[in-house]
């Protein structure tokens, strides 16, 4: 009996979770004119739909170019992910390990800028890469992304839980600091470097202030501003509109879901260390 | 193959160190800079040093006001509100029973939801003619509301839109804090007779503050920049009531062409983030002689 009012305490909160994406999947396997035909009033068949249709999703990738803006988004975050775990994995792994002076103030700059987000600096950063030739490039999209003081902070937070005698007998042995790197502490950074790849992988798949204002050719449009688009201009196409939605939300989910169990313990040393 | 430690810190820190001086220290700089600036009357386009009079004009503007009095509003509840629910979804993952799996894997679907996906999902269950949240409300006989274009509601909808969406991402942090508690402790003090809500106060909480430090300052850094379900969904209104302070950056500078006032604005509102980031970390640093 107690084992059933737990269950249905989970299953509540989890319907409070599902309930919008349910509600966008089943309207975007409908026509465009039931939509909202059992809203109200209500019937369950608002979640389920009658005559599952898949038009919507073939119409926005064969008549409105959503393809592109998927290809883009992964391209991007892909990109941005590559770089991403280099240079920050290489910072995040000098602080943890490495004594040089002017280490503590450097650390607190970087951790410093995490509370200063992209939309705040919008506006700077627009002049920056224009001065640089950037705008309307792939390069303006991922370039301001590679650097993350957070996952810096992840790495440094991870590495550092590793005991550095382990680090201090191989300089013993002559290794350099890029051996020990590669030899030492990547083969056991698995579930830091899936963390900091999901971290940098979302905030790239996710960002649409920024692409919005630095690109304007239609071929280099990313899925979040796609989006917001068909909304504007296509604004009575709900279906559409719900189908691209599903799709934007499903891409980061299949990449997601099954590493969630290393996503948890990457974030750890980062959440409980000093 | 390279002479010292301290030579090789800086050559691999030099990509970092580069890229976030470039993308992140300058364009601060610039912002404080630009907010001391006014467009030039006499060369279109430049712009000339100003003094404060960006801030003079921002502190006499009304709706500069109204838009610090909002931005307050949304933080002091959808902070608190976050947390509380994120540390709650945080001890429902945690436990341990035949299907948990499954649950834990439905807690993580909104991180895959973009704000500005959520903003548009939301927006269509909010709509008060043919949303589905009024149609759920008229059967338990609840009057039609209006929802987004309520001065009333406006708010406190995008408060559930940015929570729903937000709660999935700071229970990883905060169940990753709990797997860190040594079974042993709470054994212990089940052993001298604490009950379950004494072990979650006096065990579970106290060996929570790192975890819950963390999440308090990302989350309230990102809630005060939080302003695309404003941007999509409400333009700040009805009537100035969802006009957040970086909305009404955003309008200054890439609506109205007021450069200096946008980024007068930005400043101001970054001296807030930090001054309620230092007072989080006062109130929550470690107590005076532990560990």
């Amino acid at each position: 009996m107690k084992r059933l009012f737990v269950h249905a305490g989970y299953l509540l909160v989890c319907i409070l979770f599902i309930l919008p994406l349910w509600w966008a999947l089943a309207s975007s396997l409908r026509p465009l004119e039931d939509i909202f035909k059992y809203v109200s009033p209500f019937s369950w068949k608002a979640f389920v739909p009658d005559k599952p249709t898949f038009t919507a999703y073939v119409t926005i990738f064969a008549e409105k170019g959503f393809g592109t803006a998927v290809l883009n988004s992964i391209f991007v975050a892909g990109a941005t992910v590559l770089l991403g775990l280099i240079v920050n994995g290489l910072a995040g792994y000098v602080f943890a390990v490495l004594r040089f002076p002017g280490r503590n103030i450097l650390f607190f700059v970087i951790v410093l800028t995490f509370l200063v987000p992209f939309e705040a600096i919008a506006i700077p950063l627009y002049t920056v890469v224009r001065s640089v030739g950037w705008l309307d490039t792939y390069q303006g999209l991922i370039g301001p992304g590679v650097a993350n003081g957070i996952v810096i902070f992840l790495f440094r937070q991870f590495f550092a839980q590793i005991p550095r005698e382990l680090a201090e007998s191989a300089r013993l042995d002559g290794a350099s600091w890029l051996r020990i790197l590669f030899r030492i502490y990547l083969p056991l950074s698995k579930p830091v470097v899936i963390s900091a790849a999901l971290l940098i992988f979302l905030f790239q798949w996710e960002s649409f202030l920024w692409p919005l204002i630095a690109t304007r050719s239609e071929n280099l449009k990313v899925i979040q501003v796609a989006l917001a688009g068909f909304e504007e201009r296509y604004v009575t196409l709900w279906n559409e509109l719900f189908a691209a939605a599903i799709i934007a939300a499903l891409i980061p989910l299949i990449i997601l879901l099954p590493l969630q169990r290393f996503y948890v313990q990457g974030v750890t040393a980062a959440a409980t260390k000093d | 193959m390279w002479k010292s430690s301290a030579q090789t810190a800086y050559a691999l820190l030099l990509p970092a160190l580069v890229a976030l001086a470039i993308f992140r220290l300058y364009p601060i700089a610039a912002t404080i800079w630009g907010s001391l600036c006014t467009e030039s009357f006499e060369k279109a386009g430049a712009s000339v040093f100003a003094g404060v009079s960006n801030y003079a004009d921002l502190f006499t503007d009304p709706v500069f006001w109204g838009s610090i009095w909002v931005t307050i509003k949304l933080n002091l509840v959808i902070n608190p509100l976050q947390i509380a629910l994120a540390l709650g979804l945080a001890l429902m993952a945690n436990q341990g029973f035949p299907g948990i799996g499954f649950y834990r894997l439905l807690f993580f679907v909104p991180i895959g939801v973009s704000v500005p996906i959520a903003s548009i999902l939301w927006r269509t269950m909010f709509d008060p003619n043919a949303g589905l949240i009024n149609s759920l409300l008229s059967i338990l006989k609840i009057p039609s509301q209006p929802f987004l274009i309520s001065q009333e509601q406006a708010l406190w909808c995008i408060v559930a839109i940015a929570t729903w969406k937000g709660i999935s991402f700071w229970m990883i942090f905060l169940w990753a804090g709990l797997q860190d508690i040594p079974p042993q402790v709470l054994e212990a003090a089940e052993i001298d007779g604490a009950n379950r809500f004494q072990r979650f106060l006096f065990v579970t909480l106290p060996l929570l503050r790192r975890p819950l430090l963390f999440v308090l300052v990302t989350d309230t850094a990102t809630n005060f920049l939080l302003f695309v379900p404003m941007f999509l969904l409400t333009g700040g209104g009805p009537a100035g009531s969802t006009n957040v302070l970086m909305f009404e950056a955003y309008k200054s500078g890439f609506v109205y062409g007021e450069m200096g006032r946008a980024l007068a604005i930005v400043v101001v509102l970054l001296l807030l983030v930090v001054a309620v980031v230092a007072l989080q970390f006062r109130l929550l640093r470690r107590p005076e002689g532990e560990r």
